[in-house]
């Protein structure tokens, strides 16, 4: 908050001077939501029947802490964490695990003063983790993949009947290369196979998990697939060894994630109003030795 | 001498090295006819299509891959059926007479590992081998940003990435192959492997000890930029159990790039 007070400190302020002490508490008062409160909202605004088991849930901090702010991101970095709290959004909401495992327990560095000081920085700040991945994956249309194609300009030239498949102006390879390093803000985890001068009409946009019967079920009507984590025994050689060539974009997870991270903020804004809802890109965590 | 024979004097080998034959194991023929008399022997990181055509040329009918043939690890081939690129890569192996075998768990289980071993000569750190810790090697300091570019240098890799503070300094090293890249903790400075899962990976790991200014590095050389190399060390092993017909390492070398002129 600014030094110049917001409206509501200004009736606030007012009220309070004008009640002294006899009147009852103002009605007008913001609600006070916390954190378990905000996630029901959320459970039933998202149009899937809740699963279980599922890796969506609390995953650190106190549920009944109030919520005075939202931040999503794909992925719980500390620098995420630390920009959530300065911001003065409480609960994080991420797609990705935040303690280094599915599970969340650190894994090989349970026992590791990294893993330590992420959970005394959760705990300091008081910072609700909650994770928001299997339903909001399950979605229909994909988020993800209507996200992913709304940051690279393309949301008009989705095929109607097909997930994943946009039809987009014929660009050339490397010229796509550049488009989508520019409007991703890529470092250095994109990486690419294909000819470089060829043209591309039809592109899959397949962000985070790249598996292989979903590239063979859909590369056969696309020149291009950008891919969020093909495995490299996987979707990776299956493109390499397609005739005529087709061209592979693998952005990497989080890059291919980050603009349904920004998605998922504007849609809980639309039922959240009682708090600010932030998306925190955590960024391209690679860079390149050729760069 | 058949694929079949060949097969048999290298399990004969391993035994001979204490190394008993899996029951379950992805190491079986995945193409071609095993009783196929062998003119030649290539072993590769990958028996991609264009890998095939190079030991085709070279008259290597045998091919020896460290990784699968028809894009999964158990090489399932009925989902693939009725793809044109299956189809197409069965058909040159088939017209060309190929037998195709894959060595991966085995490999492994060889000491040294060749894949870790591979991976340790191309980058120049054999040398500095930790005499007490496996694949961890302590070279003269030098920082992420200078050990990264050496590490692009000496593989040829186009598409190297990595994380962590370029300017950290660096001096122990967790090497692991392919899909095995070493856990990144407190012991180590940097941990280079092949690929990793992005979630629940190193990369977080190696995010966050930066944040806390406890420097630590992840070089992710791509699976085959790890462990192509590592079917050269499986050759020269070769040709210590065969010697009736010429056995070559034919690189899959790196997928990413451009095509391979």
């Amino acid at each position: 908050m600014g030094a110049t007070p917001s409206r509501r400190d200004f009736l606030w302020t007012a009220a309070s001077t004008l009640a002294v002490a006899s009147a009852p508490r103002i009605t007008a008062a913001p609600p006070e939501l916390t954190a378990a409160e905000l996630t029901a909202r959320v459970r039933e605004k998202v149009g899937v029947a809740w699963r279980t088991p599922s890796v969506d849930g609390f995953k650190a901090g106190s549920p009944e802490a109030l919520v005075s702010g939202i931040a999503t991101t794909v992925v719980a970095t500390i620098d995420v964490l630390r920009r959530a709290a300065a911001a003065g959004h409480n609960l994080v909401i991420t797609q990705e695990p935040t303690f280094y495992t599915a599970g969340e327990d650190g894994g090989t560095a349970a026992n590791d003063p990294v893993y330590a000081a992420k959970r005394t920085l959760v705990d300091e700040r008081h910072l609700v983790i909650w994770r928001f991945s299997d339903h909001w994956n399950a979605r229909r249309p994909n988020e993800s993949v209507a996200a992913l194609a709304n940051a690279l300009g393309w949301s008009a030239y989705r095929e109607s009947d097909s997930d994943g498949l946009y039809r987009i102006p014929e660009i050339r390879l490397d010229a796509l290369l550049q488009h989508v390093r520019t409007r991703l803000r890529v470092r250095g985890g994109l990486r690419w196979l294909g000819v470089p001068d060829m043209p591309v009409r039809t592109v899959v946009l397949s962000p985070g998990t790249t598996d292989l019967p979903s590239t063979v079920s859909r590369l056969p009507h696309a020149d291009a697939i950008i891919a969020g984590e093909p495995r490299e025994w996987e979707a990776v050689p299956y493109v390499l060894d397609t005739r005529p060539r087709k061209a592979l974009l693998s952005l990497g997870r989080v890059v291919s994630l980050e603009p349904a991270a920004a998605a998922c903020a504007t849609w809980l804004r639309s039922f959240t109003p009682e708090v600010p809802v932030e998306a925190l890109a955590a960024g391209d965590p690679y860079w390149s030795p050729l760069a | 001498m058949t694929a079949k024979d060949v097969v048999t004097r290298i399990q004969q080998k391993l035994a001979d090295a204490g190394i008993a034959w899996r029951a379950q194991t992805v190491d079986t023929f995945k193409a071609g006819r095993p009783e196929t008399p062998v003119r030649g022997i290539a072993t590769t990181g990958m028996s991609t299509l264009d890998t095939l055509r190079r030991a085709s040329a070279a008259g290597r009918n045998f091919v020896i891959t460290h990784e699968p043939t028809f894009y999964n690890h158990q090489d399932q081939t009925t989902a693939l059926a009725q793809d044109t690129t299956y189809q197409a890569k069965l058909r040159f192996i088939e017209d060309h007479g190929l037998v195709i075998w894959r060595f991966h768990d085995h490999a492994h289980l060889l000491r040294p590992d060749p894949l870790v071993a591979g991976s340790a000569r191309v980058l120049g750190l054999t040398p500095y081998a930790s005499a007490s810790e496996r694949n961890v090697y302590v070279v003269p300091e030098t920082t992420l940003r200078a050990l990264a570019a050496d590490v692009a240098r000496r593989t040829g890799g186009k598409q190297i990435r990595v994380c962590g503070d370029p300017d950290m300094k660096v001096t122990r090293i967790a090497l692991g192959p392919g899909y095995g890249v070493p856990p990144l903790t407190q012991a180590v400075d940097v941990s280079i492997g092949g690929e990793a899962p992005e979630s629940g990976g190193q990369a977080e790991y190696a995010l966050d000890a930066q944040a806390l200014g406890r420097a630590r590095g992840v070089i992710l050389l791509g699976h085959m930029m790890s462990e192509d190399w590592g079917m050269r060390e499986v050759a020269e092993w070769l040709r210590g159990v065969i010697t009736d017909v010429p056995i070559e390492w034919i690189a899959a070398g790196e997928p990413f790039g451009p095509p391979r002129a």
